[in-house]
């Protein structure tokens, strides 16, 4: 499948700003969620201040907090990793992706992607020069990628492979086998492997997340990326992590230090309390996740709009193609008329027009608001379907 | 690792392995350290009560790509009281510290089909930043005593095509100023050749009174409100004419959405209590320095005039800084070495208490 361009940040931040226009909107966007930080993470914070630990941190983060990112990592992903080498802290996960494909792609260089995907790697992709070559996905699949399909993908060219599970904004999770068969294709064809895995506590029904790095040969070609954002509701500190080999840290070393210097020193103490702390918040707020995707299938199913099951992730990816309008007409729409914002599918990809990214990160009481509101859109548009006027 | 794979990445990396040499070394955390460009002041409790606040008050979660508008227009405020330029909150963008503010600028900052022109002695984070995308590069011969780009060097530089300068005003190494008419010269060349500069004044609070900089073509960086005590939170700016701020704004928000929101209000409250906390700072600083100054000279130490009150900037013979250094060491202490900034005839220490006992040690070298 050729590239495909996509300028879907600018799109998105407009719609969000006209959302804070709303004082009733109701936000089913942004992948930031509703609940606010814990308070112990709060309280550490706090405590780091009144200490007046105001030293500074090395590029690659506080020792402490590397070695707590290396317990979790083993812990959740049964994956062991040097604290000392092999444990890059970030601005988010945001610059942990940036770092990755820095660190792995230049001029020329092709990545293989699952589509749709986060737009965030087509930006960064494009910065290194490389190019992204885009594997169709299909909601009949729940938007798995097929190993087989990447395959034939594969050129001199190609670089990398970047698996996103669970995805962003496709909410697929990929399978054991899948991935055993996917870190194949890489170990065969001497590919490294992006892997994002932001969501990893985030899987529901019988799925199991399988991270890329635990298959046999991968550990020592992939690059994973996490964060504290959405398992601690800690967005606005911006706390990730990457962890890779050594050699390839090294690298992802330098530049975290010629792009941003150090993560702000405040947000990784209360990074360490995030991850040495309780994790009771952590399993309300996945218990909570699990009883609001079933609201908002159950609304979807009601008003007819088809999806992908959401196998993990916070999000849902549905199909209102049968409209005749395109997701951005479809979520302006919904955005000007019941003060619902959700994104375009086109934010995400040129060739998922029809689709449109729903959350689940509001109170449950104004999910509920927002998916009635949606109802009604959903009866204005069916009753201009039936007057053949819907655009 | 596959082993070609790694090859090859290295392999390319390897032309870049002289922009991507250290900075200072992470050991000096662990050091004496007076490798810093300024002292790390004690936290004023009012700021740790104002961000303690924020974040009970819910501001844990995103906050706008170019920063919270309140600090943006703290910000703006500082700088045109400090430039005589009108900045608004529109013109600035927040960063995760300076050396985003370095690469955000030094990347996205149109440099026309021109090398962009660096001073021969700079910070040397401006040639890290440079290194991630290779740019072509032209350098601008220093004077002797301040090491800041020569005039005539600067205008041979875009007489040759170059459109995109950057300065540090004062600089990272001696602390030394490009006065208002440098400032207005340059200001002029920029317009005459249709340029732009990026100028570096994070050290211009440390310096009494103003510290010049053009009001049109210029990127100013810098760090939030230095010498509050929140260096290691990581909040600077970008302040940019504001046709220039979407592509630095989309590829801040590529790469970190948003600067950490406790930086951001902390810097906000270091902001509120700048005008009356730094002049008292700043007045400490400049009696430490002078008394420095003194004492090195007394001991015959060659001690650069400078212009910022938090550095010291040495020089010494290649034989008299080898066995500085190793003398500082043995004893625990840490400076900034001259040669990553490209004046390896001189050290910079930091201006602080500790600085004399290392003073004492480079005399009797």
């Amino acid at each position: 499948m050729p590239e495909r361009k996509k300028s879907g940040t600018n799109l998105l931040y407009s719609m969000m700003a006209e959302a804070a226009s709303y004082d009733d909107a109701v936000i089913m966007g942004r992948g930031d969620p509703d609940f606010d930080t814990p308070e112990h993470i709060i309280a550490a914070a706090k405590e780091a201040m009144v200490q007046n630990h105001s030293d500074s941190s090395p590029p690659e983060g506080l020792p402490e907090l590397r070695e707590a990112i290396a317990a979790r990592v083993e812990r959740v992903s049964g994956v062991a990793y040097d604290p000392a080498s092999e444990i890059v802290v970030t601005n988010g996960g945001q610059e942990a992706l940036f770092l990755m494909v820095l660190t792995l792609i230049g001029p020329g260089d092709e990545m293989i992607v699952p589509e749709p995907n986060y737009n965030t790697y087509l930006d960064s992709t494009r910065f290194a020069g490389g190019r992204q070559i885009e594997v169709d996905t299909f909601p009949q699949q729940n938007f798995r990628a097929d190993p087989a399909d990447v395959r034939r993908n594969v050129n001199e060219r190609t670089r990398a492979l970047l698996l996103v599970s669970p995805n962003n904004p496709a909410a697929s999770v990929i399978s054991p086998q899948d991935m055993r068969d996917l870190v194949q294709i890489a170990c065969d064809h001497d590919l490294f492997i992006i892997s994002d895995e932001i969501y990893d506590l985030f899987v529901y029904d019988d799925v199991v997340h399988t991270s890329a790095a635990a298959m046999p040969g991968a550990r020592e070609r992939t690059l994973t990326l996490n964060a504290l954002s959405k398992a601690y509701s800690m967005t606005g500190w911006r706390v990730g992590w990457v962890t890779g080999p050594a050699p390839l840290m090294e690298r992802l070393r330098e530049l975290k230090a010629a792009i941003t210097g150090a993560t702000s020193i405040i947000s990784q103490y209360a990074g360490i309390a995030a991850l040495t702390g309780p994790q009771e918040p952590v399993q309300m707020m996945a218990d909570t996740y699990v009883r609001r995707r079933r609201a908002v299938l159950e609304a979807l199913d009601e008003m007819g709009i088809e999806y992908g099951v959401p196998e993990g992730g916070q999000f849902i990816f549905a199909d209102i193609g049968f409209t005749g309008m395109d997701s951005m007409q479809f979520a302006q729409r919904v955005l000007s008329e019941q003060h619902v914002l959700v994104y375009p599918g086109s934010a995400f990809s040129e060739a998922r027009k029809q689709y449109i990214r729903m959350t689940f990160l509001q109170p449950e009481d104004k999910l509920r608001e927002g998916l009635e509101r949606m109802k009604i859109a959903m009866e204005g548009i069916r009753a201009e379907l039936g007057n053949g006027s819907a655009s | 690792m596959p082993p070609d794979s790694l090859a090859a990445l290295l392999q390319r990396h390897r032309a870049n392995e002289d922009l991507n040499a250290a900075v200072i070394p992470a050991a000096a955390r662990n050091a004496l350290d007076l490798a810093a460009d300024a002292v790390v002041g004690p936290l004023d409790e009012r700021i740790i009560e104002a961000t303690g606040a924020a974040l009970d008050a819910g501001h844990t979660h995103y906050e706008p790509v170019p920063g919270i508008d309140e600090l943006r227009a703290a910000l703006a405020q500082h700088l045109s009281e400090a430039t005589g330029a009108g900045w608004d909150a529109a013109n600035l963008l927040v960063t995760a510290g300076m050396q985003e503010s370095r690469f955000l600028t030094l990347q996205l900052i149109d440099a026309g089909d021109g090398a962009t022109a660096l001073p021969q002695v700079l910070h040397p984070g401006v040639r890290k930043a440079l290194g991630t995308r290779p740019r072509e590069t032209v350098s601008l011969a220093v004077d002797a005593e301040r090491r800041l780009p020569r005039l005539q060097a600067i205008r041979a530089a875009l007489e040759g095509g170059s459109r995109l300068v950057y300065m540090e005003s004062p600089s990272r190494l001696t602390g030394a100023t490009l006065d208002a008419d440098e400032m207005a010269a340059i200001a002029t060349m920029l317009a005459d050749h249709d340029a732009s500069a990026i100028i570096d004044r994070g050290l211009a609070p440390w310096v009494a009174g103003a510290v010049a900089a053009p009001t049109e073509r210029v990127a100013l960086i810098g760090e939030a409100f230095p010498g509050a005590g929140i260096v290691s939170w990581l909040a600077g700016y970008v302040a940019v004419p504001e046709d220039w701020l979407p592509p630095i704004q989309s590829q801040k928000q590529i790469m970190a959405i948003c600067t950490a929101t406790p930086a951001q209000f902390g810097a906000l409250e270091a902001g509120n209590l700048y005008p009356q906390e730094q002049p008292p700072r700043l007045e400490h600083m400049q009696a430490l320095r002078s008394r420095l100054q003194d004492r090195a000279r007394a001991a015959g130490l060659d001690v650069l005039a400078g212009g910022a009150a938090s550095v010291l900037a040495l020089r010494l013979s290649p034989s008299h800084k080898a066995q500085g250094l190793t003398r500082l060491a043995d004893a625990g202490y840490q400076v900034a070495d001259g040669s990553d900034f490209g004046a390896p005839d001189l050290l910079r220490l930091t201006v602080c208490d500790a600085a004399q006992a290392a003073l004492d040690l480079l005399a009797d070298a």
